[in-house]
């Protein structure tokens, strides 16, 4: 059942990358690929209907991660403190900016606010990602289960280069949402970004790979459990169909295989940490495993079937409204 | 930490009064929308279509604004107050995640239908997005509040000897009678907000003689609706939240009186200043008996005042007395108000009442100070407790955590939430002006094309 629960708040927090990352990652690449006022608000329109709910994931799986396992959140949110605040302002921020774009037809206040999502979308990335690198290296945790992150311990190498890695994933993603979801000139330019930042995940995502043998190395359970070799192999296979199916002028399917990609490397790292939630540092067994710090066996038996059943149901819904909200790609006016 | 659980209570205080302010108005003013479109689905009505996406897009703005300062709520139980998450969590932490999973994804992914799926879905389907939008705020309303009640009145649950709390049943705390008397009285005092909006909005258009025809409309259903939900707000949803106090948290009650020696036949106090300090109700006009009679139903029974409470068992008197009192005579003065107006409407004199019209435009904010106050009374009236009875708050917050760390976040807040505050009205005093016949040409979504 805490396995049940493990692999349930991993889907959720996948999810959220999946879904928000297409419009953080297209935040990311606005002011490149959209250089006009017509062209950003085609971009934007693009991921308007979605990127709210898509923002829900994550404070779903926050919900999930307080009622599933309290004690990680807590000492997380509480060790993450100045990080996980200027996370909450960026939201914002990029929030503000979505919403107040389009409110007066004046040049400055519309650049200023596409300069604010295209900022606030890549510092956002940029923060989540040094936090997953976080916390595969693992966080000082004293016997109380309490820790203070502080900058310079937070901001090490290994988690900037996954913060770096989060960054050029998701603008792919992004890039890869435009060329199929926008027409014209933001489409044409989202496949020249692709272009550039392909090599650069590549690359950054054999640093990465390489390093995190050393800093966390995931041998122990890929002998243990031989089956996990699949999330890398179908994360490369989706890298792989990114770069084929952008060349083949296919964007749907290079969107596709970026999720692909992404849901690889999640379920990759999810597999590293396995079995724990907060590793500790410089020993991950100091820290909080899903065994060590899991809700009550009773509140994890009621949550669970609601859960899984209600975010189910979600998917439905979701799916269905999708199809109906479908109408092609959107055309700069 | 002292200080650290002062600041920590600054925060989490400021920062839920300022995101409180934008779900009354998206669960105020979501039943008149699914309304609006139902009516327009029915009738054709462009009068209805136009009413419906005018007050949508006031719903959006509260919506974004909502979210965006509601994801720090959730966060700050775990950033500021971990030691309470950690022990509750697998309690909290179920109303919590569900609200997430069946509350926010309903009310986002149909609210984006609604502003941006008119082209695409049929007009059932439109008809149903704006309904189950209603649905998902007034859930998440019931999920947050439950949390709430929990805390104020704890069931379903046992705690270790290591002091960690975990539900034995999640269904006595979602069908707890404090739950659902605490989010009756706030649903309707959401509606009551709403209604008065509604009015509000519509008094201005006749005053101001223009968009007549949708003056006359907001009036019609908002001044009636004000009427209702202001009586329903006092009684019997306030009335049960009253018995609720008196029954589980009598320290609350003689707070919120400001009754400090214990009496039989205890008078109801309507002006007075508390001195905390001498113990006494400054200057006070009391109605005797009445707080007997309202507390128990009877003119001579036994109330106990704040002296009957050992010191560090006391909720600070004053905050708690005037917010209560202020809660009730706003309250008092809507009922008064829209009872008028609704005989004027009915007696079809209210549009040519410019008085009363003008009374109707300038009480909107107060509504808004009603509800709050009402929160002020129930959670500072809760201390020295965060879970009534069980944990104190001065247990409850993160040990790392320091208090200037808390005092710097507090300003960043601070400073956000005041550009959010200009902006949010900025941005709904544009489109009242605007009006409902005008439909913004580019907004960044597609709605208008």
């Amino acid at each position: 059942m805490i396995v049940v629960a493990f692999v349930v708040l991993v889907a959720m927090l996948a999810a959220y990358v999946l879904l928000d990352g297409y419009d953080l990652g297209a935040g990311a690449v606005h002011l490149f690929v959209a250089r006009n006022d017509a062209e950003r608000v085609a971009v934007m329109e693009s991921i308007g209907p979605y990127w709210n709910g898509n923002e829900v994931w994550l404070i779903a799986a926050g919900g999930a991660l307080f009622a599933l396992f309290p004690q990680v959140y807590a000492s997380s949110f509480s060790g993450f403190y100045l990080p996980f605040m200027v996370l909450l302002w960026l939201l914002m921020f990029r929030g503000i900016a979505f919403e107040l774009r389009g409110q007066f037809p004046s040049d400055l206040w519309r650049s200023f606010f596409d300069v604010t999502f295209a900022v606030a979308s890549t510092l956002l990335i940029l923060v989540l990602g040094v936090a997953l690198g976080n916390i595969v290296r693992g966080v000082p945790l004293d016997a109380g289960h309490y820790f203070l992150g502080t900058f310079t311990f937070l901001l090490n190498p290994y988690a900037l280069g996954v913060g770096l890695l989060a960054v050029a994933a998701l603008a792919q993603h992004g890039a890869a949402w435009v060329a199929a979801r926008v027409d014209g000139a933001p489409a044409a330019r989202a496949r020249s970004a692709l272009k550039i930042l392909w090599p650069a995940v590549l690359v950054l995502i054999a640093i990465v790979t390489i390093v995190t043998f050393a800093v966390h190395s995931p041998s122990a359970n890929l002998r243990a459990m031989p089956a996990i070799a699949l999330a890398p192999l179908c994360s490369a296979a989706g890298l792989a169909g990114v770069a084929v199916f952008s060349l083949q002028r296919r964007p749907r399917r290079a969107f596709e295989a970026s999720t692909l990609f992404l849901a690889g490397l999640l379920a990759s790292s999810a597999a590293t940490v396995y079995p724990y939630l907060l590793p500790g540092y410089p020993a991950p067994q100091t820290g909080l495993s899903i065994f060590s710090a899991p809700a009550p066996p009773f509140a994890l038996a009621t949550i669970l079937p609601v859960a899984i059943g209600g975010l189910i149901f979600v998917a439905a819904y979701r799916t269905f409204v999708g199809l109906r909200l479908n109408a092609g790609r959107v055309k700069p006016r | 930490m002292e200080n650290a659980v002062l600041a920590d209570r600054i925060q989490f205080a400021f920062t839920v009064l300022f995101h409180y302010l934008f779900p009354i108005g998206t669960m105020g003013l979501a039943p008149f929308i699914a309304w609006f479109t139902f009516v327009a689905a029915r009738t054709g009505s462009p009068l209805y279509e136009r009413a419906a996406r005018f007050w949508g897009r006031i719903f959006a703005v509260n919506f974004a604004i909502g979210v965006v300062t509601g994801i720090p709520m959730e966060f700050q139980f775990g950033t500021n107050w971990a030691a309470f998450s950690a022990r509750t969590g697998a309690v909290i932490g179920q109303p919590l995640a569900m609200e997430g999973i069946f509350a926010f994804f309903l009310e986002s992914i149909f609210l984006g239908v609604f502003l941006y799926g008119r082209r695409f879905v049929s007009a059932r389907l439109y008809v149903a997005s704006a309904v189950l939008v209603w649905v998902g705020s007034w859930l998440s309303g019931f999920l947050v509040i439950s949390v709430n009640a929990w805390m104020q009145h704890p069931v379903g649950y046992l705690m270790a000897p290591d002091g960690q709390v975990t539900l034995t049943s999640l269904a006595a705390l979602l069908l707890s009678d404090y739950a659902w008397g605490q989010f009756i009285h706030a649903i309707t005092g959401a509606v009551l907000t709403g209604s008065f909006l509604v009015a509000g909005v519509g008094a201005y258009y006749v005053l101001a003689r223009r968009q007549s025809a949708y003056g006359a409309l907001f009036l019609g259903l908002g001044v009636p609706a004000a009427c209702v939900f202001s009586v329903l707000t006092i009684f019997p949803t306030g009335d049960l939240n009253g018995s609720a106090i008196t029954k589980y948290q009598p320290a609350k009650l003689a707070a919120a009186e400001g009754l400090f020696t214990t009496e039989q036949g205890a008078p109801l106090a309507i002006i007075g200043m508390p001195d905390e300090q001498n113990q006494t109700l400054i200057d006070p006009i009391v109605v005797p008996g009445v707080l007997s009679f309202l507390a128990y139903g009877n003119l001579h029974a036994n109330v106990k005042g704040i002296a009957a409470y050992p010191v560090g068992d006391r909720p600070p008197v004053a905050v708690t007395y005037y917010a209560y009192h202020i809660m009730v005579g706003l309250g008092t003065i809507f009922v008064a108000l829209s009872a008028l107006a609704t005989l004027l409407l009915v007696t079809k004199r209210l549009e040519r009442s410019r008085w009363l019209l003008w009374l109707l435009m300038l009480v909107m904010p107060f509504p808004y100070i009603a509800n709050e106050a009402g929160w002020v009374t129930a959670e500072v009236g809760r201390q020295p407790w965060m879970v009534y009875g069980l944990i104190r708050t001065a247990e409850s917050a993160s040990p790392n955590v320091a208090a200037g760390e808390t005092v710097f976040t507090l300003l960043g807040f601070a400073g956000m939430y005041f550009l959010l505050g200009v902006l949010f009205i900025l941005i709904v005093l544009r489109e009242i002006a605007s009006g409902p016949e005008h439909e913004p040409a580019a907004i960044t979504a597609a709605a208008a094309s």
